[in-house]
């Protein structure tokens, strides 16, 4: 078969020098070359933000950090796993917010880093979902809540913008936040409000008849 | 004659913010030298051998002499760098409290040589009594008649202020303290354009450290010949080494350029405290590489610190025995970049975060190899990848922490 | 299988975009089709469970030598092992862990959430289609059950199923309380799709990414909730109390490789599906982590499984490259008309039909060398998606942006190139058996989400799963925290195992294989020196 002229590249993971087809992502090719690796493995699919990866392109001088399921390995590339504990520091509980009216408020009070933001910019030169974070950021100090979430359709919490705020902030979770509270204080879907009383009331229920197979 | 402060630490140099006792020594002789000659004052700056004090090393009059070279019916700005905020370096405080003036006619010597109308003292805002120490001092200066002669012969307005910088570790950097004395965050910008062509509002700007500046009023007035002869070797003047950790007497001592280490921590720092052995020595920043016991004989001058693979820095020397753990040391230092980095550059905020949690990990016991391994692949890919030499700074020390101590990296992920 | 098949190459090369092609095969004998090709329906995939509650049961091949395999630790690995206690230990950080943990917590329960990676590492999050809920005015409950059962051909457990379809409006309203956003029309209600098989535009969603948006509010939930949360710990064994009912697990924590004994009132088991056991050698859309676990772990301690020769085949998972194998591509896209081309161009199946018979039709195609493979030993068939866009120019970009990032990344135009499709494993239909609070058979034991079995049969409409680990979810948690109230075990141990072992020797079962496997068999933990402190007593 002439899978074995296939053309190898080599790449150094993790410390380890491997030869591996360029068809094969970082993840994969470890394992491709032996290796085993467990940790900072998840979806394998780009949403779930394990796979954090620092990388160094032969042809070029910066480091970038991706994730390792997505990119595949190139010829004198250098990656290795960024796999550490991040949990925020920011705590709030949706239901301790008694007042839409307050959110503003209780938004700068939770996190009070967000006044401090000094736009370097490297939350969203960081992110590998190409969100404009610093921008969802700013909205979200603005109080412009619904605007803020929808920038951050995509983020997976991979919290690189957050290991990577000079500030601390941690975008992801204000990001998050705006989600969250544009759900909990104006979602109020009147076909599922009608829904549930209809069910409340005991109009509609279940009929256990033989379903037909 | 002593080798002990010689120049800028002397008693005629430290005579606080009143600018009578200061003309009252050797005040402003160098400066109505420099007005009486202006244009001798660069070939007298090179002939003597001045070189950058903040950490470069580089050779003083050739960054003059890019400025010098711009036209001069523009602004000009000097910044005189006083952001002094890495671990073990404290010589600006003392220079700015007691010696202000000296520090301010060399600014304005420089503006001179330089055709420079507009300087900035730009002070680490937690140095309160720095700031206020040389706000008196340039007031004083106002009042006197030296500004406008000063004014005179550049033949344009001058402006001489005291602004406090933002207190970020990256504001010493030369385009991040261009960034902030134009209002914004000191971020490091990329060069070019270099600041000599473009830099404070895109106009021409010099920017050297305090020590650099506060020796330059007493080269002219002395002349060239008597600042090489004040260092040791090819060495040439002073240097301020701010001695540090497990001495007897930790402090800033003004010495030749190029003391031997020894000579510096067992004459002047009274060797090491209870006797105990020296293990290592982190220089300047703390973000070089770390000098060890074979290393004691190495005169502190930056071309014979640099053949360690070290460098001179800013004269910081951390000194530290036997019964200190480097691992805690190093996590230190790396937190301390991880805090200062500046956000620009994902992979230096990520990568120092990351370094400085695996160091705290091993150092508190509950690291293992796998953590070892990944701190040596962050030294072998990080280097280089940030847009100023802070990320390099950091793994430089650590790079050479495991190299000269990796038995106490091992021990601490085996215990 | 597939030696005579064509290249990938070539088929490229041979490749012609065209707005017409003849259906050449009806497949109307379905049964035959089925018994021939379909991986469920293969004599040889099956065997019979010699030991445990479900002796005599037909099972998968690999399931049943994953469940009746011995364990990984013995008493003696305990020794030095810390003990913790608390009212609720819930196994497993996706949808339906998280769901449990945040209704246990908020019932007043202390709760320990162990996950084996990272708190919503899962499935859930990788859910793209939506969640099932009767909420349209055209729909009812009745007609969400009644799909159920009929989807699951008659197999499903009507009380569960009753149970979860009347949750479903109510699993929405918390989930929008938990901070998730649901797609609406232009006067705020909540928009619904149709799924394949069902009578109602049923299925709420957030774009295409409904599992994501959901993930991500319940872990930020669960983070801020006052469950304690254990990170990369998988769970090895279950412990049982002096009645045999389960007393708690060992948790094994990878991160100093240690054991650690949580005694817990109640256990609640929500570790997922199967796909990485990678059945019969097939790709998978599943996360890293779905190996089953446990089945195993509630086999063990005695709890009945069912529905265990029941898996679902998604037709179109990506085939090639070889670095997205197993990705999953939308059933909307062979909905809207896709067409598939075996080797030679030929469309060999109406796309339209049941799952299981269009998998069946495509491996039946590779069988008979009208396949495609590549250079790195993958297989499959085309996915004409440059004929859906002749024939409705513009449809890719409008409908399907996902699929066209999915071709970004895979270097393939889908305007201009077919893509190479195979079957993926997606999803374990059965599981064990629970009752209407998530209850196993054995006391103090809960079962939640895929793990479980009993609502989907034999076969799963989209957007139930996403329905089901919260409304089985939340309900577990529920009852599990009402238990914090029972008086504490007298002795917790892991007796169980001998039972186990005895059976297996007796039996004449291997003693090899070690389970539950906990990761996929590429990522070799086994031999992962970083984890050795964790098998100290296993390399005597």
């Amino acid at each position: 078969m002439s899978g074995d002229s296939q053309q190898l590249v080599n790449v150094v993971i993790d410390g380890k020098a491997i030869q591996a087809p360029p068809t094969l992502s970082v993840i994969q090719a470890l394992w491709h070359a032996g290796y085993p690796r467990v940790k900072g493995v998840g979806c394998l699919e780009g949403v779930c933000g394990s796979c954090r990866v620092l990388v160094r392109r032969a042809d070029e001088d910066g480091v970038k950090v991706e994730l390792g399921c997505q990119t595949l390995v190139e010829d004198g590339m250098q990656a290795m796993f960024l796999v550490f504990p991040n949990p925020t520091h920011h705590h709030y509980r949706l239901s301790h917010i008694q007042n839409s009216w307050d959110l503003h408020a209780q938004f700068h009070r939770i996190f009070p880093e967000v006044a401090n933001c000094r736009h370097c910019g490297g939350c969203t030169k960081g992110c590998p979902k190409n969100i404009d974070v610093e921008r969802g950021v700013a909205l979200a100090s603005q109080g412009r809540f619904k605007e803020a979430g929808d920038l951050f359709v995509e983020c997976i919490m991979c919290n690189i913008c957050m290991t990577g705020c000079a500030e601390e902030i941690a975008p992801n979770h204000v990001g998050l936040f705006a989600r969250r509270v544009t759900a909990y204080f104006h979602s109020r879907p009147s076909n599922l409000i009608h829904r549930l009383e209809q069910i409340r009331t005991g109009e509609l229920t279940i009929e256990d008849h033989d379903s037909g197979q | 004659m002593s080798q002990l402060n010689q120049v800028l630490f002397h008693e005629n140099s430290r005579v606080g913010a009143d600018l009578k006792a200061w003309e009252s020594t050797i005040g402003a002789q160098g400066l109505s030298k420099a007005l009486a000659d202006t244009a001798a004052i660069i070939p007298m700056i090179e002939q003597a051998g001045l070189r950058g004090l903040g950490g470069s090393g580089f050779p003083t009059f050739k960054k003059w002499q890019f400025v010098a070279a711009q036209p001069n019916e523009q602004d000009k700005y000097l910044i005189c760098n006083g952001n002094e905020d890495e671990p073990g370096t404290f010589k600006d405080r003392i220079l700015l409290q007691e010696a202000p003036h000296q520090v301010i006619e060399g600014a304005c010597v420089t503006a001179l040589a330089c055709g420079i109308n507009r300087i900035i003292f730009y002070i680490n805002p937690d140095q309160t009594e720095s700031i206020s120490s040389m706000q008196t001092a340039v007031a004083q200066w106002g009042d006197s008649e030296w500004f406008n002669k000063v004014e005179r012969a550049l033949g344009k307005p001058l402006e001489v202020r005291v602004m406090p910088s933002s207190g970020h570790y990256i504001g010493g950097e030369e385009t991040a303290a261009i960034e902030s004395v134009e209002g914004h965050f000191p971020f490091p910008r990329g060069k070019p354009p270099f600041p000599a062509e473009s830099g404070v509002h895109g106009k021409p700007t010099l920017i050297n450290n305090m020590e650099t500046l506060s020796n330059v009023s007493h080269i002219v007035r002395n002349g060239a010949e008597w600042f090489r002869s004040l260092g040791l070797g090819e060495a040439t003047g002073t240097k301020i080494y701010c001695l540090s950790g497990d001495v007897l007497y930790p402090g800033a001592y003004e010495l030749p350029m190029g003391t031997p280490l020894s000579t510096l921590i067992n004459e002047y720092g009274g060797g090491m405290l209870m006797d105990k052995k020296l293990k290592a020595v982190f220089t300047g920043g703390p973000s070089n590489t770390i000098l060890t016991p074979k290393d004691l004989d190495v005169p502190l001058d930056y071309e014979n610190v640099a053949a360690r693979d070290s460098s001179l820095g800013t004269g910081a020397m951390i000194v530290i025995s036997e019964g200190t753990g480097i691992v805690k040391r190093v996590a230190e230092y790396v937190n301390f970049f991880a805090h200062s980095s500046c956000g620009q550059c994902p992979p230096c905020k990520n990568g120092t975060f990351y370094a400085a949690q695996l160091l705290t990990r091993i150092d508190t016991g509950r690291g293992s190899r796998a953590d070892l391994h990944a701190l040596k692949n962050l030294c072998n890919m990080l280097p280089g990848a940030g847009r100023c030499h802070m990320l390099d700074g950091a793994m430089k020390v650590l790079t050479s922490s495991m190299q000269h101590f990796m038995h106490e990296y091992e021990q601490a992920v085996d215990r | 299988m597939g030696s005579k098949s064509i290249s990938y190459e070539q088929a490229l090369a041979d490749y012609r975009v065209e707005a017409e092609r003849p259906l050449i095969e009806q497949h109307d004998n379905k049964e035959a089709l089925l018994s021939a090709y379909h991986p469920d329906y293969r004599a040889d995939t099956m065997t019979t469970l010699k030991v445990g509650p479900n002796s005599g049961d037909q099972c998968h091949r690999q399931v049943a030598a994953s469940i009746q395999a011995d364990a990984r630790i013995d008493e003696a690995d305990l020794a030095g092992a810390s003990v913790v206690e608390t009212d609720v230990l819930v196994i497993g950080g996706g949808g339906a862990g998280c769901a449990a943990a945040l209704v246990a917590a908020v019932a007043g329960a202390r709760v320990i959430l162990a996950t084996k990676l990272r708190l919503g590492d899962s499935n859930t999050v990788m859910a793209e289609g939506g969640i099932q809920a009767s909420i349209d005015k055209n729909d009812t409950p009745q007609m969400h059950y009644d799909d159920t059962l009929a989807a699951g051909h008659g197999y499903g457990d009507r009380s569960l199923v009753a149970q979860m379809v009347m949750d479903g409006p109510d699993v929405i309203r918390w989930l929008i309380q938990q901070g998730m956003q649901f797609d609406t029309d232009e006067f705020g209600d909540l928009l619904t799709r149709r799924a394949g098989g069902t009578s109602a535009n049923r299925v709420c969603y957030y774009r295409d990414y409904t599992g994501l948006e959901m993930m991500r509010s319940l872990r930020e939930a669960v983070r801020n909730s006052d469950a304690e949360v254990w990170e990369y710990s998988p769970v090895v064994e279950l412990m049982v109390n002096e009645q045999g009912h389960c007393a708690g697990a060992v948790i094994s924590n990878l991160k100093d490789c240690s054991y650690v004994q949580v005694i817990a009132k109640s256990v609640i088991l929500a570790t997922g599906g199967i796909g990485r056991m990678h059945l019969n050698d097939f790709p998978t859309s599943n996360h890293f982590g779905a190996t089953g676990d446990g089945l195993v772990l509630a086999y063990r301690l005695g709890a009945k499984l069912r529905d265990l020769d029941s898996f679902q085949y998604h037709p179109t998972g990506l085939a090639h490259p070889h670095h997205l194998a197993g990705t999953l591509i939308t059933e909307g896209v062979r909905s809207a008309g896709t067409w598939l081309l075996n080797g030679n161009g030929e469309r060999f199946v109406d796309e339209l039909k049941p799952r299981d018979v269009v998998a069946a039709a495509i491996l039946k195609e590779c069988a008979e060398g009208r396949g495609i493979h590549t250079n790195d030993g993958a297989q499959g068939v085309w996915l004409d998606t440059p004929g859906l866009e002749l024939r409705n120019p513009g449809i890719l970009k409008q409908r399907f942006p996902k699929l066209l990032n999915l071709g970004k990344k895979a270097g393939i135009d889908p305007h201009t190139s077919p893509l190479l499709i195979y079957p993926t494993l997606h999803y374990q239909n059965g599981g064990v058996a629970i009752n209407e609070n998530g209850e196993t058979t054995v006391p103090g034991l809960y079962c939640v989400g895929e793990a479980s079995g009993g609502i989907h049969g034999k076969n799963r409409i989209m957007g139930n799963a996403l329905l089901e680990i919260i409304s089985f979810g939340r309900r577990a948690g529920a009852h599990a925290a009402e238990r914090r109230s029972l008086r504490g075990h007298k002795r917790v141990s892991i007796d169980h195992l001998s039972r186990l072992r005895r059976e297996l020797t007796i039996s004449n079962m291997p003693m090899e294989t070690k389970g539950p496997m906990l990761f996929p068999v590429c990522a070799k933990f086994d031999d992962d020196v970083d984890y050795e402190g964790l098998r100290r007593n296993r390399r005597k």
